[in-house]
């Protein structure tokens, strides 16, 4: 008597599957991230409780993860919210730059003097609109030809990267600081800084809270969040039902551009103080994409997972006092990623186990046929 | 005369394209079945630290390929999983790939006693054919100049196109990217044609990956790629899903890569970041241009079924 797998379609998950099967990829990902760490020659055991150590443990860990943390809860919600309409944004990492490029600039040319709040309005604002626009770059093709937004959300990265690093190291740039050999931006004045919580933590993490609950709320409770979803399950039937499905993917790429874009303002403000492309260049865009991901598109859930791996994050100094590489943090980002993409498929599908002797449902027969 | 600008550039433009075509070719295969492997740069970054791993370790290029490809191969069979077996999103599972990728070769290459980024390349690429027939001006060293990789990426090029329009075998491979339920209804293995043609596409951006590190580069540095892969992916489209089209993009994708250096021996002064920005603005640009054209978008015409997962019950 063989014993057969057959897979089943499961109409809506248990809400202890919904957080069982994230948090057992969660598990998964360190497993095998631990068998790499062992391979390579190291214990563990002794990553983890690094990682551990130098994210939770005590004030000043804290702090450092949610520093981390704040940007990645701006770029994943950028994610969540086009990958609801199943509009694949994978320009934040550029949209970024590009808002951070704009914040600065903002910073060194309005007056010095100008009140704090205007400034730092005059910063998050900017950022967020040069990231929109620069969205918008790839939106309108997108919207009118339905072009892949994937490529060219992807080739607008490297073509603001590239622009980034022209402004600082290419060129003695208004954001280049003239009086130092070592090319490097200029300092923003005091009124652009964003106050301070408590050691180097700022008041971005609070903007950053505010945009995930107004987007859970617009997602959930409004008309503009029903059209974003019902467009994402269905193009053309949302067509048909009068939605103006163009418009609508220009206005969502844009929303999550100029979120990207003022994760940009704010890692200026809040922590760089200047404009620094080898601090922005660190994959905050892409990370983002794998925080969306594990949070499963919902913007409440973004806000633990960035700090899940803002903690991850905030190890990487650490880990290479013990003789790891730095690098072992994207590993251990994208292998999350991976586990975590597979386990949707338990979210959406049960396995059945069937004796060959027992009478089967169509469905399992036909399945078991077609492996 | 050859060593005139335009010989020069277009020698290095045949060089720096050959990574990107044996990606972009792997990738055409791979979606002429009907799956989408974005994932192509991360396969690329991991058959790039294997293959320069066994380049240093063996000194033989033949061997460091093949492993640079195997290493792909393993990467797509985690893409081929997802997306065939458990159908996952295409898109999501194969920006994994590039995730994982990323951080897995950079961790490889950086770390150990001897970590491969301060290695030496082990391995010698020498032009291979006569040295009387690569002095003839011009066509010598654009045609007869290069190592043997290159003579052999043309060699399956042409192998790939007859494949595809000229054998059976060919013919069920398309009928399954454009049809799976009718490919399915006449007896194909929709999903072990899947299987096959995603690893087929891992291997050749693994060997396009070992090349670029091996041949191009000449040494291991994490993230080298700097986008190759994902302009392979673009170009697939560019090309239409047809092999002799991507040899032609490669080449001028190639000769963007190089301008700088195009430029350079020519005397033009142009800041280098722009110069690196230019095949991302051209990708852009054409994408749209293509996709702008409805007549033309239908003749390029993607497979059917192009990142659709097939269940039979599904229907």
């Amino acid at each position: 008597m063989s014993v057969r797998i057959s897979v089943e379609p499961r109409a809506r998950p248990a809400v202890a599957l919904r957080l069982g099967v994230p948090v057992a990829s969660l598990l998964a990902a360190a497993a095998v991230g631990g068998v790499v760490i062992l391979i390579s020659g190291n214990s563990a055991i002794e990553a983890y409780r690094t990682i551990l150590d130098s994210s939770i443990n005590g004030v000043r860990p804290i702090t450092r993860t949610l520093v981390l943390a704040t940007p990645l809860i701006l770029t994943g919600l950028a994610a969540a919210v086009a990958f609801r309409m199943k509009v694949w944004n994978i320009g934040a990492e550029g949209q970024l730059y590009m808002g951070a490029i704009v914040a600065s600039g903002l910073a060194l040319w309005l007056p010095a003097g100008l009140p704090k709040v205007l400034m730092l309005a005059a910063m998050v604002v900017g950022g967020a609109v040069m990231g929109a626009l620069w969205a918008g770059v790839a939106a309108v093709p997108k919207a009118y030809f339905n072009t892949n937004e994937v490529i060219t959300t992807l080739m607008l990265n490297f073509v603001a990267l590239y622009f980034m690093n022209y402004l600082i190291f290419g060129t003695v740039s208004f954001w280049r600081d003239p009086g130092r050999n070592y090319p490097q931006g200029k300092l923003i004045p005091d009124a652009a800084e964003l106050p301070v919580i408590s050691h180097r933590l700022h008041y971005g993490l609070v903007i950053a809270l505010a945009a995930a609950l107004v987007l859970w709320w617009s997602l959930r409770g409004t008309t503009w969040g029903f059209e974003l979803r019902t467009i994402g399950d269905s193009p053309s039937a949302s067509r048909y039902a009068g939605m103006s499905v163009s418009g609508k993917i220009v206005s969502v790429l844009a929303l999550s551009g100029a979120l990207a874009g003022m994760a940009g303002a704010i890692e200026v403000s809040g922590v760089l103080k200047t404009l620094d492309p080898r601090a922005l260049a660190t994959e905050m865009g892409f990370t983002g994409i794998v925080v969306a991901a594990v949070a499963r598109l919902n913007a409440l859930g973004v806000v633990p997972v960035a700090v899940l791996l803002g903690a991850v994050a905030a190890s990487g100094a650490k880990l290479q006092t013990i003789g790891l590489d730095a690098e072992i943090v994207f590993l251990l980002q994208g292998l999350i990623f991976l586990f975590v993409a597979s386990g949707e498929f338990f979210l959406s599908n049960r396995l059945v186990l069937s004796s060959r002797s027992a009478p089967e449902p169509q469905l399992a027969a036909t399945e078991a046929s077609h492996e | 005369m050859n060593d005139t600008v335009l010989v020069l550039s277009i020698v290095s433009a045949v060089v720096a394209g050959t990574p990107i075509l044996f990606a972009a070719l792997g990738e055409i295969l791979a979606e002429r079945s009907g799956v989408m492997n974005l994932g192509v740069e991360g396969m690329m970054l991991i058959g790039g630290v294997t293959g320069f791993w066994a380049g240093v370790q063996t000194g033989n290029l033949g061997i460091a390929l093949v492993a640079g490809g195997l290493a792909g191969v393993v990467f797509s069979a985690i893409h081929a999983l997802l997306a065939i077996s458990l159908r996952v999103n295409q898109i999501v599972s194969g920006l994994a790939l590039v995730i994982v990728g990323n951080g897995l070769s950079s961790f490889w290459g950086s770390t150990g006693d001897d970590p491969l980024i301060q290695s030496f390349n082990g391995v010698q690429v020498d032009p291979i054919l006569p040295e009387a027939l690569r002095d003839l001006p011009a066509v010598g060293p654009i045609l007869f100049g290069h190592d043997i990789v290159v003579y052999l990426s043309w060699l399956i090029v042409a192998a790939a196109g007859y494949f595809l329009y000229r054998t059976n075998a060919g013919l069920s491979l398309r009928a399954v990217g454009e049809d799976p339920a009718a490919a399915d209804a006449a007896g194909l293995s929709v999903t072990g044609i899947r299987y096959l043609f995603t690893l087929i596409g891992g291997f050749g951006a693994g060997v396009g990956g070992a090349y670029l590190a091996l041949a191009v580069l000449g040494t291991w540095q994490a993230g080298m790629t700097a986008g190759a892969g994902w302009i392979a992916v673009a170009l697939v489209i560019l090309a239409g899903w047809r092999p002799w089209l991507a040899l032609l993009a490669s080449y001028v994708f190639g000769a963007l890569r190089t301008l700088g250096f195009t430029l350079q021996i020519a005397g033009v002064d142009v800041p280098s970041d722009f110069l690196s920005m230019i095949p991302f603005v051209v990708t852009f640009l054409v994408v749209v241009i293509v996709s702008a054209n409805p007549e033309r978008a239908r003749r390029v015409g993607a497979p059917a079924s192009l990142g659709e997962p097939y269940s039979r019950e599904a229907r």
